[in-house]
């Protein structure tokens, strides 16, 4: 932490997102299977670089991350590939839209394999519910012109119900290899 | 770094691991330190310990050298 | 086609049988493809530039408390910087002199003293060795003269580490020349005049040339190509800074250091704080700080903004962030980076953090778009027609400023230029 943030007090500082609110019991009424074929479409939608389909999965206070060291520091006071809220999701989606995004034009190929997925429990939510928190592993095989990466990793999401359909609310992949450095991750991983 | 366990506090870096707590299983309180790697314990009492608060650095640094104690010949 | 641009005839030095390599590879207006391809090449920048200068290996800052220590990278030299006892920083090289292990394996840590897990020799944190086990095998103990191995010399500069593996050669000020005004005014913008880089670092792996990063830093050339994906969905007027219409100018510093001088066109608006996209009522702690700190210049400080500088031969200042370029191998190197954190600025120490995540690292909407222009120009010029890549943009009208410093226009090529100069001077160097 820096000493910056100690200095400002942790008043001002906001509860870390991955483990700053109390993880409570798995939240009742998901299956399974539902969940596995939510996690699927959200891997085939990345997968295809369907931007639009990706993107309108997500709710209002969406927290997509990928730390590096690991679980990552506090991600408002060090650094992370990427950290994005909402807002900041929809300004990555529209860069690459542009079709002048370089990191991403061409596209990557991609497929990816999620697996190993496990209920882990519930967080309670700013609109006053309990989120569904589970995690999987990840194994994506990228091809660009710059050659073929393999990139493996640990997500976990949160879902929630909004309307009767499942959205993503969160969203932390901790990269196998991210105490090293890694290449371009211009694709949605 | 610290952590709970039942030797008390873990001070660890990459070339040592240590528990510490306070023992009061004696007249007066004396600080249990239990290298991990190895399972050896030691007691230190206050004037121990206020001793190695005085020791010269030269002589704290005369303690790490491998030979000085424990790999000794 | 205009008559005033100069074609190859008209600024290509007439090389001399008997030129140096490099006489014929770096010319005026333009240098040869191999500079970034062939492997001979980079193993005599690694003898003649990366081993020899001055290189940025981090910031005291990661190392705060006596014995903290963090592994940093020097080239091809895996690298220990520690803070002893009394408080003074060291570059060690990370290698037990008896079988030549690394000695330390994690990133960070604090420890006075480092034992190898081979055979425990034990090494202080200073580099000394401090004993090893069994010592008659050796006569006793203290009967060896080796140690871990030192970056030569090791100097500062504003909080900066910098690290020269040869024993003698310019002081760490000389080789900053002009730069370091560029620091200083960094430095300034902190109202402490103090900052710290200890917000992390991304690891971005890249497989280009280190040149192509160095080269690109302040080429104001490309931002409204590169990055007008950005900067059209944001609305950001960084854009026009790099326009045809700015008044920003690019300076070649000297000693292969050279910036991009936004200056200008901040003073032009002189709204204070407009070079980080916000106003003084937002961040009005930072505000009355400045001012208390830098009582009339405060507001001539706020207005100007930080540097934008690529200080030879690898530490690029991006305004609010800091770069560390690392070459690899000849096709590949990694750009560390991080965001600024200004002592006493806590208003905008946060969202300095979130914007260097937004812009750079391996998924930043600018710096992987800039890398992926180095990766394709690596594949580039490995082609073999035309052989040479050019550089002359701005040349026929370039001027001397009033310190004596060579400009251009905001997209010239003036600082590309400044950086060939000077890496001809190493090269050309006796190994």
């Amino acid at each position: 932490m820096s000493v910056m943030t100690q200095q400002q007090g942790d008043a001002a500082l906001p509860p870390r997102p991955d483990n700053g609110a109390e993880l409570l019991e798995v939240p009742d009424g998901w299956e399974a299977r539902e969940v596995e074929q939510f996690l699927y479409r959200e891997a085939r939608l990345a997968d295809e670089n369907d931007y639009d389909g990706w993107e309108a999965l997500w709710t209002d206070d969406a927290i997509y991350w990928v730390p590096v060291d690991g679980e990552g520091d506090h991600p408002r006071t060090t650094v992370s590939i990427i950290f994005d809220n909402r807002s900041r999701i929809s300004t990555r989606m529209k860069q690459v839209k542009t079709g002048k995004r370089y990191a991403q034009a061409p596209p990557s190929n991609l497929r990816r394999i999620i697996g190993n997925v496990e209920f882990i429990g519930g967080r309670a939510n700013a609109e006053g519910g309990v989120d569904l928190e589970i995690s999987a592993n990840v194994l994506a095989f990228e091809s660009r012109p710059r050659g073929n990466t393999l990139w493996g990793g640990r997500t976990t999401y949160r879902l929630r119900r909004v309307d009767g359909q499942i959205r993503l609310a969160y969203k932390k992949v901790v990269l196998v290899d991210n105490e090293q450095a890694v290449p371009t991750l211009g694709f949605l991983i | 770094m610290t952590a709970i366990h039942p030797a008390g506090e873990i001070i660890e870096s990459e070339f040592a691991s240590v528990a510490v707590k306070l023992d009061h299983d004696g007249n007066a309180v004396r600080l249990r330190v239990e290298d991990l790697r190895t399972g050896r314990v030691r007691f230190l009492d206050a004037l121990e310990l206020e001793s190695l608060v005085w020791l010269a650095d030269g002589h704290l640094t005369q303690l790490l050298d491998p030979s000085h104690e424990r790999w000794r010949g | 086609m205009t008559a005033v641009v100069p074609s190859p005839s008209d600024v290509v030095a007439e090389v001399q049988e008997g030129g140096s390599r490099y006489d014929r590879l770096i010319q005026p207006a333009r240098v040869h493809g191999t500079l970034y391809t062939d492997p001979s090449i980079f193993a005599e920048e690694l003898r003649k530039i990366w081993h020899r200068t001055w290189v940025f290996v981090g910031h005291e800052s990661e190392v705060p408390q006596v014995n903290d220590y963090v592994r940093k990278q020097l080239a091809d030299q895996d690298v220990v910087m520690t803070r002893d006892k009394e408080g003074e920083v060291h570059l060690l090289i990370n290698r037990c002199a008896h079988r030549g292990l690394q000695v330390c394996d994690d990133k960070a840590g604090n420890s006075s003293s480092f034992r190898c897990p081979y055979h425990g020799w034990t090494y202080r944190n200073t580099g000394e060795l401090l004993g090893y086990p069994y010592n008659k095998g050796y006569g006793g103990k203290k009967q060896l003269p080796l140690g871990m191995g030192k970056v030569a010399r090791v100097a500062s500069y504003q909080g900066f580490v910098f690290g020269s593996l040869a024993e003698e050669g310019p002081s760490l000020e000389e080789h900053l020349g002009a730069a370091k005004g560029e620091i200083d005014r960094l430095v300034g913008l902190s109202p402490e005049g103090k900052v710290s880089l200890d917000a992390g670092w991304l690891r971005h792996k890249t497989r280009s040339n280190w040149k192509f990063l160095a080269e690109n830093e302040t080429d104001g050339y490309h931002p409204q190509f590169v990055h007008g994906s950005i900067f059209g969905v944001t609305g950001s007027p960084i854009g026009e800074l790099y326009s045809d219409n700015s008044t920003a100018v690019t300076r070649n510093l000297g000693d292969g250091h050279s910036e991009n001088d936004l200056r200008p066109e901040f003073r032009g608006f002189a709204e204070p704080m407009r070079w980080f996209g916000t106003t003084p009522d937002r961040v009005p702690h930072y505000v009355a700080a400045m001012k208390e700190a830098h009582g009339d210049a405060a507001d001539r400080v706020m207005i100007e903004g930080a540097p934008h500088v690529m200080i030879f031969p690898n530490l690029f200042i991006a305004e609010i962030q800091v770069f560390n370029i690392q070459p690899v191998a000849v096709g590949e190197c990694v750009q560390y980076s991080t965001a600024v954190q200004f002592d006493g600025g806590h208003e905008l120490n946060m969202r300095m953090v979130s914007q260097s995540i937004g812009s750079v690292g391996p998924a930043g909407m600018l710096l992987a778009d800039d890398t992926e222009m180095y990766e394709r120009n690596q594949r580039g010029v490995a082609m073999a027609d035309p052989e040479w890549l050019d550089v002359r943009r701005g040349l026929h009208r370039e001027s001397v400023d009033e310190n004596g410093f060579t400009i251009g226009t905001a997209t010239d090529e003036t600082g590309m230029r400044g950086f060939w100069n000077h890496y001809k001077s190493l090269m050309e160097a006796e190994d």
